[in-house]
């Protein structure tokens, strides 16, 4: 199965952590050590969020079937 | 009668077939199904029949491909065709060309009588809907390649959240075959493409046209589907068995694009909450950490050692002071006694008295200091402050 190009990276995961990250700083029951890493944590995060978010472009594939019904995909729709 | 002709089974049924058959060609028929079987080579088999009578119904596989509707028993329909004999049962049936419902109301309570056996076996239970990702990676479309829903949720996914792949699997949605097509790629959607959720739909449509999505296969292949489905068939007002049985049912295409994902600008709003936010604690918590700190160093007890401290320099001083005092002071009273032995001293010098006209008598080197030591005759010398003179003495002390 092809796997797809953002396999290992999850807005999905990510939103959670940023999630995570506030709520363990609003909790006020981390040390300076601690938070300081979160918040470092949390930047590095964002800003990979941002860029995902900000580059990204709509991908579109159809999937087509071989004459021996194998699926695959290309790019593109045709409507024909 | 006696003259009357002799047939063999054969030739009788041969004579009725060749009557029956020119007679009764492009009839139609109306009835209601019962019986309804589809054979495993595809030729459908059931009974058409009203209060009184029936008659044998066949539709073979080529003319039942172009039905949009599956039939079902109990569904009133006119059927057109030619009336055959088999005549390997001396049986007479319908050959069906054409099936349709009787009216919109037949395809109405087949959707109705389909609804509730299906509700029957609990594919509606809300325990059964699974929940679709909040942020989709990866989605597949199943629809028309070239209807007006593919080009709504392109459109709408394209200025919502375009950080998407989208994956389309072109089928036909309506008439003949359509159902049978949603239904493979629902199931190839479920092992192909690495899909988190699909969306399964058409644009609005009559209710023929919709026909394929209240089709009992779409419905089982919807409910076995391992990966979310969400439903966008037809206007807000269509429903259709799809619907019920998906994990969500959207309205339109359109709002199954609005639903699938979040506007990517409330996403980017929310990350740039959270910096802020972050940031903020951050430092507010190295703040208060500072305002412990600087208490601590202004409170009783951390400056009690830096009050003793203080103390004691104080006590030191005071010594020191006091110290350099007796000291300074025992070092007068020693001068001052030096000063006055010296005085003592200097009055005491033998050669100041002499100065003042006195004179030292010795004898043989020694001081005579009481004039009875002196015998007459004795020979002296007489020491003045100058110098030394001898002299004898003439009359001894007595």
């Amino acid at each position: 199965m092809k796997k797809t190009k953002n396999a290992g990276w999850s807005l999905e995961a990510s939103m959670q952590r940023l999630n995570d990250i506030v709520e363990k700083l609003e909790s006020g029951e981390v040390s300076l050590d601690d938070a300081m890493n979160l918040y470092e944590e949390g930047m590095i995060i964002s800003k990979q969020c941002m860029e995902k978010l900000s580059q990204a472009e709509l991908k579109l594939k159809q999937i087509r079937k071989d004459m021996d019904g194998t699926l695959k995909l290309s790019d593109g729709i045709d409507e024909q | 009668m006696n003259d009357a002709k002799i047939f063999s089974v054969t030739e009788l049924t041969r004579r009725i077939k060749s009557v029956i058959e020119t007679s009764f060609t492009r009839v139609s028929v109306q009835g209601e199904i019962s019986n309804f079987k589809r054979h495993s080579s595809g030729h459908l088999y059931f009974t058409l029949k009203d209060e009184i009578t029936q008659i044998q119904a066949v539709m073979w596989r080529s003319r039942a491909a172009s039905l949009f509707f599956t039939p079902q028993d109990g569904m009133n329909v006119i059927a057109r065709g030619n009336v055959t004999v088999y005549e390997v049962r001396g049986q007479y049936q319908i050959d069906i060309v054409e099936l349709s419902p009787r009216g919109i109301g037949e395809l109405q309570l087949a959707f109705e009588r389909l609804k509730q056996k299906l509700d029957g076996e609990g594919l509606f239970d809300p325990q059964h809907k699974k929940q679709l990702p909040k942020y989709p990676r990866r989605i597949g479309i199943v629809t028309s390649p070239t209807g007006a829903a593919i080009h709504d949720i392109i459109n709408i996914l394209t200025r919502r959240f375009p950080c998407l792949d989208v994956l389309l699997y072109p089928v036909k949605v309506q008439g003949e075959g359509a159902a049978e097509e949603i239904v493979r790629a629902i199931n190839d959607f479920n092992t192909f493409g690495d899909i988190e959720l699909m969306i399964v739909g058409r644009g609005g449509g009559s209710l023929e046209d919709l026909w394929a999505f209240n089709e009992e296969i779409v419905a089982r292949a919807i409910y076995n589907s391992k990966i979310p489905v969400v439903s966008a068939v037809g206007h807000e007002i269509d429903y259709t068995i799809a619907d019920f049985v998906a994990d969500f049912r959207a309205p339109t295409p359109s709002a199954a694009a609005e639903l699938i994902v979040p506007d990517r600008r409330e996403v980017i709003e929310y990350i740039r909450n959270f910096c802020y936010n972050n940031e903020r604690l951050v430092e507010n918590l190295i703040k208060s950490q500072k305002q412990r700190i600087s208490s601590l160093l202004v409170s009783y007890v951390f400056n009690r050692p830096k009050n003793m401290l203080q103390q004691h320099n104080q006590r030191l001083d005071d010594l020191q002071r006091s110290l350099q005092q007796i000291v300074s002071h025992t070092i007068s009273i020693k001068q001052e006694q030096y000063s006055s032995l010296h005085h003592r001293i200097i009055s005491l010098n033998p050669a100041a008295v002499l100065k003042r006209g006195y004179a030292m008598v010795y004898r043989n080197g020694v001081v005579v200091d009481r004039v009875k030591k002196l015998q007459p005759r004795d020979n002296v010398s007489l020491h003045f402050h100058d110098g030394d003179a001898s002299a004898e003495i003439k009359k001894g002390g007595s």
